[in-house]
């Protein structure tokens, strides 16, 4: 039956509970930037209706459950009050309690060189790093920083921070990129090295 | 290009609403004009920012989404801290505190982002080259430098 | 209008505002300001000379300040009756307006405001309404960005009596524009702003688009909606005709308006839901058709008039279905979108109705009122005893109570409404309510828990709407404890503490408070003064630890009678959740403590007669019940 499973589920967590106030005005995919840099098929308004109507596998494989960063340039402009990434947020964690995992490539630490000086915690708009103690070949059990997979957004603010080079982000916005792009434009001929 | 200042652009992917201000950022910027584009703005290492000082830019311009309306929450709010900071080092070593420009930009701002590259490099035009302050440390790849 | 001020029964008052309304139906007192015009009526002649020699300019409200108008002006040009006016805000004392009168001498610059007082038999009230600012709706740059105006603008600057004289330009440039925009429900349907819907915008944007579209054709006109509403006869129609003539109609509530700073150009940003697509257009000009709001003096008039207002801010009748024209004071009624946002012709058939109630009354020599009004014992009431009380009169939602310190309080019968707000609320139960006495209801109090009164749940419901909600869950059929036993009263401010105190002497499982939602209150602020009554008693029961469950307040519309039943049950299940032995015991360390606080109660007249005769009752129940195999 319509909205009596994955909807009451959503509806359940903190941020889910408004769901069905959503008369499909489509604010907030137009005020969204997702869809028009990054994904066409990005829609909150319609993952809104896939949950209230049960498709919960589209749901889950949708993405804008998992390319939702939280901004929430929508929830002021939401005229039903909404508050649209906290339904988004709630849809990802039902998700990820059923085993899905993100598509994003997410920062990845380097055990090795960390030193756990919480720099990149603090910087964490999504609280993605914790400090935890691990242990690790030749070093021992250590406190290092951690990255929960299912909360990075790949924003890179971590990879700025991290003062011991410990922090990879995806290739194309990696270090090495960034500066390789800055270096060739101002050296052409002798790009690094 | 000879006598045009060269300014590094560094953009945060996400400041720009309107379609075809992207378009031009992306495929009509000036040649003097260099665009490096990150996720966000607090995503840009200081070190970016001294590659670009010693590698003989002249200006330096910073564009990310106002303060409250980053798209990942406070990125912006942790690269205001850090870069803040980091220009006093810059001018420490020289480099004019005037040669970096942050543009935090609303959603509405459409066609800003086009007069405040010119304002800017007019502004850049006025004060010279950049003294050179090149001296650098090759870097390997997979790493930046120590 | 013309016709209205040409017709000799009816006067026709300009510029002259309500100051004070007294009395009741058929026999109202009411105070007005005629403000000083510094023209003499029986003089000017509408000629309009003081208007061309005056040398100040100022915006002209009428034209959505798009024009000028002179500081001597009339407000529009069909202004009836045709007299000038002189703004004296803007006036710079040249007089040349004087000089310019000449021989007719009808500027008067010594005019003050006149009060006067007219005896009035019946009150329509047709204030209309007023339009939301979208300035504060930043992602629509309205103030900000020249080009996007709002409907009311774009109705002057399309009108060929207009600052324009009916050509529609963009206010950037002057130019004709050739792409426009209509942006429908801005401010309201938005939780931020007006929560409702205002009723006519689709019908006039696309009204506006039409005529856009009459005058140049070859425009590319668009109307962005979430819903268009054309419920009305005629109206689909219409809606079908604009499509037909390549109006295009955008499924979608654009998010944002960005501007191109050097040709001030337009784009909308929005998702097209029929596509599932965000997409961007650019146009000249774009309109938004913003919400219908409340006059803003709407709160004071309420005062003034003493009627209630709706969730919204707008007027509220008697009844939303069957009495639209009605207001809560008999002789009072409301004509159009004073009373919520209407239409042409809802506000016509509204108008007609509210004329033939009130000629109704103008043709009366007597009216009924409701039989249930409140009435004073004088020789109970302290204020005739010296003391100072005037509870009763604070109490009234009708002010229809007559407090003098000294001498006894007094009813107007012709005000009260008996919603028994007074009764219960009198310290010294020196008031009573026909058909609503207290010796009836304690009565029946006593006979509906004479036997295992620990069993039942007493249910107190106001006539208006929990007691409807009761009757919809009886004719829905929805399973409710049979244990509850019902009594009406007019409205919860009647509900008395001590109903409440006698079902617990009597050793009552529980009570069940019940009444309208505050918004609904029939009695205007009655239910505000049973809340207020029902959280003091919360108070009293908790100190008194009482277990949580036993006193219940609900509020309980007349459409709610699952809500109804849903209450009883949950009452019932925290009823059998306490056991037995300590409900019994409960109930017996409280009932000397109920019984302290009604010994007042064989005082009131008619109460011990009552309670005599329901001993009687209450002895043949259990008899019967004894009896009873």
């Amino acid at each position: 039956m319509i909205g009596t499973g994955l909807a009451n589920e959503i509806r359940a967590i903190p941020g889910g509970e408004n769901l069905e106030m959503c008369y499909s005005c489509g604010t907030c995919t137009s005020k969204c930037m997702i869809q028009q840099k990054l994904e066409p098929e990005y829609n909150p308004r319609r993952l809104l209706r896939m949950v209230m109507m049960e498709m919960r596998e589209e749901s889950y494989a949708n993405p804008t459950t998992w390319l939702c960063s939280s901004c929430d340039l929508c929830y002021p402009a939401c005229p039903q009050k909404i508050h649209i990434s906290g339904v988004i947020t709630a849809v990802k964690k039902v998700a990820v309690q059923n085993g899905l995992k993100t598509p994003l490539h997410t920062a990845v630490v380097d055990q090795q060189t960390c030193v756990a000086c919480g720099l990149c915690a603090e910087v964490c708009p999504y609280e993605a790093i914790t400090i935890e103690i691990r242990k690790l070949p030749y070093r021992g059990s250590i406190p290092v920083a951690v990255v929960n997979a299912g909360l990075c957004m790949v924003c890179g603010a971590c990879g700025a921070a991290c003062r011991s080079n410990s922090i990879s982000l995806p290739e194309e916005h990696s270090d090495y990129e960034l500066i390789e792009n800055i270096w060739s434009w101002l050296n052409p001929e002798g790009a690094l090295n | 290009m000879d006598n045009k200042p060269k300014i590094a652009f560094f953009q945060c992917q996400w400041c720009l609403y309107a379609p075809e201000d992207q378009e031009w950022v992306d495929s009509r910027l000036p040649e003097n004009i260099h665009l490096i584009k990150v996720p966000c703005t607090g995503r840009i290492d200081p070190l970016f920012v001294l590659n670009a000082v010693q590698g003989g830019a002249d200006g330096v311009v910073i564009s990310g989404c106002l303060p409250e309306k980053c798209h990942f929450k406070e990125g912006n709010l942790a690269a205001r801290r850090q870069l803040d900071s980091f220009s006093s080092f810059l001018d420490y070593i020289g480099y004019d505190q005037e040669r970096v420009h942050f543009v935090w930009l609303d959603l509405q701002d459409r066609g800003r982002i086009q007069r405040e590259l010119a304002d800017f490099e007019s502004q850049i035009s006025r004060l010279g080259p950049a003294e050179s302050l090149a001296t650098r440390v090759p870097l390997k790849e997979g790493g930046a430098n120590d | 209008m013309v016709d209205a001020a040409r017709q000799p029964l009816i006067e026709v008052k300009t510029y002259t505002e309500v100051e004070k309304v007294e009395g009741f139906v058929g026999n109202f007192k009411v105070t007005l300001r005629e403000k000083a015009k510094y023209v003499r009526a029986d003089r000017c002649n509408g000629c309009g000379d003081c208007a061309k020699v005056c040398p100040i300019e100022v915006p002209n409200y009428f034209e959505m300040n798009l024009a000028p108008r002179k500081a001597a002006y009339i407000p529009m040009s069909q202004s009836v009756p045709l007299i000038y006016n002189i703004d004296m805000d803007a006036c710079i004392h040249c007089y040349k307006c004087v000089e310019a009168c000449g021989p007719l001498e009808a500027i008067d610059f010594s005019m003050q405001d006149k009060i006067v007082e007219e005896e009035i038999g019946a009150i329509v009230v047709a204030t209309g309404f007023s339009h939301f600012d979208p300035s504060p709706m930043e992602e629509y740059g309205y103030n900000r960005y020249p080009n996007v105006i709002t409907a009311m603008e774009m109705e002057r600057l399309n009108n060929s009596a207009g600052p324009t004289a009916g050509s529609l330009i963009r206010p950037s440039d002057g130019k004709k524009p050739q792409r426009l925009a209509f942006i429908n429900c801005v401010g309201s349907r938005d939780k931020r702003f007006v929560e409702s819907c205002s009723n006519f915008c689709c019908m006039y944007s696309i009204k506006n688009a039409v005529l856009a579209k009459q005058m140049n054709p070859s425009a590319d006109i668009s109307i962005y909606y979430i819903d268009i509403r054309t419920p009305s006869k005629g109206y689909e129609e219409f809606y079908d005709r604009a499509r037909s003539m390549g109006i295009h109609f955008i499924q979608g509530r654009p998010a944002m308006i960005t501007e191109d700073p050097e040709s001030r150009n337009l784009f909308i940003h929005t998702e097209d839901i029929a596509l599932g697509k965000v997409v961007e257009h650019e146009y000249d000009l774009v309109i938004l058709n913003q919400a219908a709001i409340p006059q803003p003096d709407q709160n004071h008039m309420s005062s003034v008039l003493n009627v209630a207002q709706s969730p919204g801010g707008w007027y509220m009748e008697y009844h939303p279905k069957l009495r639209p024209m009605d207001s809560p004071t008999d002789g009072i009624f409301f004509a159009g979108a004073c009373q919520g946002p209407k239409d042409i012709p809802a506000s016509v058939a509204q108008g007609s109705a509210a004329a033939a109630r009130a000629s109704r009354i103008l043709h009366s020599k007597s009216w009924q009122i409701e039989p249930t009004i409140a009435n004073v014992w004088s020789d109970r009431c302290v204020s005739a005893q010296g003391k100072v009380c005037g509870i009763c009169e604070r109490s009234c939602p009708y002010g229809a109570i007559d407090y003098t310190q000294g001498k006894a309080a007094e009813v107007i019968t012709a005000k009260c409404h008996g919603c028994g707000a007074c009764v219960a609320e009198c310290p010294h139960d020196a008031i009573t309510q026909l058909h609503y006495t207290d010796a009836q209801i304690l009565a029946q109090i006593r006979t509906l828990l004479a036997n295992k009164p620990e069993e039942k749940i007493l249910a107190l419901r106001c006539h208006w709407c929990s007691y409807g909600g009761a009757d919809l869950a009886g004719t829905s059929h929805f399973e409710y404890t049979a244990n509850e036993r019902g009594i009406k009263v007019m409205c919860s401010a009647r509900m008395d503490a001590d109903f409440i105190y006698e079902a617990y002497r009597l050793g009552a499982g529980a009570v069940l408070f019940s009444g309208c939602h505050p918004q609904d209150c029939h009695y205007i602020t009655g239910q505000v003064i049973g809340a207020k009554r029902a959280k003091r008693l919360e108070t009293i029961f908790e100190r008194l630890n009482m277990t949580p469950g036993r006193f219940r307040v609900e509020w309980i519309s007349a459409a709610e009678g699952d809500k109804y039943a849903r209450v009883l049950n949950e009452t019932q299940a925290a009823l059998d959740a306490i056991p037995p032995a300590d409900l019994h015991a409960e109930i017996e360390r409280l009932r000397p403590d109920m019984a302290k606080r009604l010994t007042r109660l064989p005082n009131i007249p008619g109460v011990q007669r009552a309670m005599d005769h329901t001993e009687v009752m209450v002895n043949t129940i259990l008899s019967r019940e004894k009896a009873a195999p």
